[in-house]
C-alpha cells in the first residue's frame, strides 16, 4: 500500500498528464479548453492534499484564488473563441492560422 | 463547534495510533479513494478522447464531481462545495453554452491531430509528469504525514478567517481580475471588433 499523500500526488499527476495529452493532440479548440481545466483541477487536488497533510489552511484558500483565475480564463478564452469563429467559421485550431507566419 | 466532516463516525472509531485523522489503514476509506480516483481518471480519459465536444464536457463534469468527493475526504468541505457550484456549475455551463453556440450537431472534427509527432509529444509530456511525480515524492509521505490536524481544520469559519484576514489583499486583487475579465470578454464578444 502506498503512502497516503503519495496516492493523491500520483492521481493529480495522472490527471495533469491526461490534460497535457489532450492539449497537444486534439484539434477542437473547445476540447483544448477543457484539457486546460483538467490540468487546473489536478493542481487544485494537489493543493488541497498538501493542505490536509500539512494541516495548513492556506492551501485551501489558494484553491479559491485558482477558481477565480480559472473563471476569468474561461470567460476571456471563450470570448476570443467566439470572435475567432466569426472570421473562420470553425473551431478547428489548425484553421486558426491568421497569426502564423 | 461541530466539525463539518464527512464520515465523522469512522474517524472516531479509529485506533489511537493514528494521530493523523486522514485515515490511512482503513480499507473502507481506501475504497473511497480508489472509487473516486478511478472515476476521475476514467472520466478524464473520456474528456480527452471523445469525438463529440458535448460528451467531452460531460466527462469533465464527472471529473469535477469526483474531485469534489475527494476534497470532502481531505477535510475541505467548503472547497468541495465551491468546486461543484463554480466549476461544475458556472464554468462548465459556460463551456456547454459555447459548444451549443458554435458547433453544429453533425460537425465532428477529426479526433486527434494528423501528425504523429503531436501524439508522441503528448505521450512524452504525460510520461514526464508522472515520472517527475514518482521520483519527487518517494520520501515525501513520511516527512509530511505525521502532522496531526487541529480539531476545526477545514471549518468554513476558519476558512473565512483566513480568507478575509490574511488573504484580504489577494481577495481584492482577484475581484479586480474578474472585473477585467468581464470587461474584456464583453468587448471581445461584440459584433464588430
Amino acid at each position: 500500500m502506498m503512502g497516503e499523500l503519495t496516492q493523491y500526488i500520483i492521481l493529480a499527476s495522472i490527471l495533469f498528464g491526461l490534460g497535457a495529452i489532450g492539449f497537444v493532440t486534439r484539434r477542437n479548440a473547445l476540447i483544448l479548453f477543457m484539457s486546460v481545466e483538467l490540468m487546473l483541477s489536478s493542481v487544485n487536488l494537489m493543493l488541497v492534499a498538501f493542505s490536509a497533510f500539512r494541516a495548513d489552511m492556506a492551501g485551501q484558500v489558494m484553491v479559491l484564488f485558482i477558481f477565480a483565475v480559472a473563471a476569468a480564463e474561461v470567460a476571456v478564452g471563450l470570448a476570443i473563441l467566439i470572435a475567432l469563429f466569426r472570421h473562420v467559421k470553425s473551431v478547428d485550431i489548425n484553421k486558426f492560422n491568421v497569426l502564423k507566419w | 463547534m461541530e466539525k463539518p466532516r464527512l464520515m465523522a463516525e469512522t474517524v472516531e472509531r479509529l485506533p489511537a495510533r493514528h494521530n493523523n485523522k486522514i485515515l490511512t489503514g482503513d480499507s473502507k476509506m481506501d475504497m473511497y479513494f480508489i472509487l473516486f480516483a478511478a472515476m476521475a481518471v476514467g472520466a478524464g480519459i473520456v474528456t480527452i478522447i471523445a469525438i463529440d465536444a458535448l460528451i467531452s464536457a460531460m466527462g469533465l463534469l464527472t471529473v469535477f464531481i469526483a474531485l469534489a468527493a475527494l476534497y470532502l475526504h481531505l477535510h475541505a468541505p467548503l472547497v468541495a462545495i465551491f468546486q461543484i457550484s463554480i466549476y461544475a456549475g458556472a464554468i462548465l455551463v459556460l463551456v456547454v453554452f459555447v459548444i451549443m453556440l458554435l458547433m453544429s450537431p453533425d460537425e465532428q472534427l477529426e479526433k486527434v491531430q494528423k501528425n504523429l509527432q503531436f501524439k508522441f509529444m503528448g505521450a512524452f509530456l504525460a510520461a514526464c509528469m508522472i515520472g517527475i511525480a514518482v521520483v519527487g515524492v518517494r520520501d515525501i509521505a513520511e516527512r509530511v504525514s505525521s502532522v496531526s490536524l487541529p480539531e476545526n481544520f477545514g471549518d468554513p469559519a476558519l476558512f473565512g478567517k483566513y480568507f478575509f484576514g490574511e488573504y484580504l489583499l489577494h481577495f481584492e486583487t482577484a475581484s479586480v481580475l474578474l472585473l477585467v475579465a468581464l470587461i474584456g470578454s464583453i468587448y471581445l464578444a461584440k459584433k464588430k471588433l
